[in-house]
């Protein structure tokens, strides 16, 4: 691992000076991934890191007609928060599944998704919620949606001198549910297969409905054909057969070190037929308009 | 260089590092307290657990930078001045928590950081909360005997862990 100079900026618009002074300083958040990559040659030999844990503007967790979460908010804060608990319990979900107690209080949402994992547990859930990305960069401000966020393993449509600031997260209505599993080896590994469900029901008919897997793609993935046959149907066995078969058919995994890509299809309709299981009301059809 | 001030274990202390120094570095080789250890430097294994204002952290991804202006506390920080181990300490001793003991600081300062939060912990939530500590030798049943134990007798004597 190569020396680095490290600045700690006070103010968001000191942040982005800093890097636009150094566009090859690396931002730091929580550091999880990055110190690890730093150590492994991966990120390369940045000349300095710029850390966002002083950044107030990045700090906060604001309600409003959607909820703001800061960039530099820890997953550890997060887990504790009630209205995140009420309101996004697959979030919460999500969030107990990342590494350890250790690694949760200094990892955020923002560096879990910028370090683009196509693995990434917060990612699943997320997606599901729809939850956008408040960009800053020296130029001013941007809002990125989520499912439009990653171009590949590692990869995002960040530019270089931007940095994710807050996530953004439209408010559901009360009668939502969502859910969020994964299968991984040990406690303290990346998810095997991830998914995420989201469904609300009203009158015994599906009428909103996202689902979303991951490690099963170049990217976190949103499972659209899966959404499209679910939506307006009323919830049934036939169904939940159908989304196992579906979302097998829906993925692109990989063979690697941690499963085969048959394994990883099968469980992907597995996963998701569970989830939506748990989160359907066996109520008889009231003929749902299609 | 830089220079960095601190709480550490319940005294102010400065330490000049370099920039890119982690706080394992720091406690380690500036400040001379080798009880935490390296086990992996990734953050998989917990050996280097120590608190930084209360959280369990892994000092291998801390870096030194961001201990500046707050409390640390390290396995040294547990018996201070000849004092009898605390009572962590004394659980792990007296129920076989520690074998070669590479992994009890980073182990018994999790376990600190766990009771410190709840105080009355079933077995999965030990499980839970010390699933970021790796252990080679105990095969964990003897750590969480030592945790449940820990967790009595600091409950029924109204002491801090």
């Amino acid at each position: 691992m190569d020396t680095y100079q490290y600045h700690r900026p006070t103010s968001l618009a000191e942040a982005l000076e800093a890097r636009r002074q150094e566009p090859e300083a690396r931002w730091l958040a929580g550091g999880t991934d990055l110190m690890v990559q730093l150590r492994s040659g991966r990120a390369g030999t940045p000349p300095a890191l710029i850390s966002l844990r002083h950044v107030p503007e990045l700090k906060g967790i604001e309600d409003g007609e959607r909820l703001r979460i800061g960039a530099a908010v820890t997953l550890g804060k997060l887990a504790l928060n009630e209205t995140v608990g009420q309101r996004f319990p697959a979030l919460l979900e999500a969030i107990a599944a990342v590494g350890s107690r250790q690694i949760r209080n200094v990892a955020t949402l923002a560096g879990n998704l910028c370090n683009a994992s196509p693995g990434a547990d917060t990612a699943q859930a997320l997606l599901v919620y729809g939850a956008s990305l408040e960009v800053s960069g020296t130029d001013g401000q941007r809002e990125i949606a989520l499912e439009d966020f990653f171009t590949g393993p590692g990869a995002t449509k960040l530019q270089s001198g931007e940095l994710v600031s807050a996530i953004l997260l439209p408010n559901p209505p009360s009668h939502a549910r969502a859910t969020f599993r994964r299968k991984a080896r040990v406690a303290m590994d990346i998810a095997t297969v991830s998914v995420a469900a989201y469904v609300e029901i009203e009158n015994g008919c599906i009428t909103k409905v996202r689902a979303s897997a991951g490690s099963v793609a170049p990217t976190p993935l949103r499972l659209t054909a899966v959404e499209e046959l679910l939506m307006g149907q009323a919830p049934s066995q036939e169904l939940l057969q159908s989304i196992k078969t579906l979302a097998s058919e829906s993925v692109s995994p990989i063979t690697d070190i941690r499963a085969s890509e048959g394994y990883r299809r099968r469980l992907t309709g597995v996963l998701l037929q569970r989830s939506f299981e748990a989160l359907f009301d066996m109520q008889t059809a009231k003929g749902c308009a299609r | 260089m830089i220079d960095l001030q601190f709480e550490l274990n319940g005294r102010g202390v400065t330490a000049r590092v370099k920039p890119h120094a982690r706080l394992l570095d720091m406690l380690r080789d500036v400040l001379g307290e080798t009880g935490t250890k390296e086990g992996c430097g990734e953050g998989e294994c917990g050996a280097c657990t120590v608190l930084v204002d209360g959280l369990a952290i892994n000092a291998c991804l801390f870096p030194a930078a961001e201990a500046e202006g707050t409390k640390v506390t390290t396995i040294e920080g547990l018996t201070q001045g000849g004092a009898p181990l605390s009572p962590v300490q004394d659980a792990y001793l007296q129920n076989g928590g520690a074998q070669c003991g590479f992994c009890s600081p980073g182990m018994v300062m999790a376990t600190v950081a766990l009771l410190g939060e709840t105080p009355d912990p079933s077995d999965t939530e030990i499980q839970e909360a010390l699933r970021g500590n790796l252990c080679r030798c105990t095969g964990y049943v003897q750590i969480v005997q030592s945790v449940r134990a820990a967790a009595e007798t600091i409950n029924k004597g109204g002491i801090n862990a």
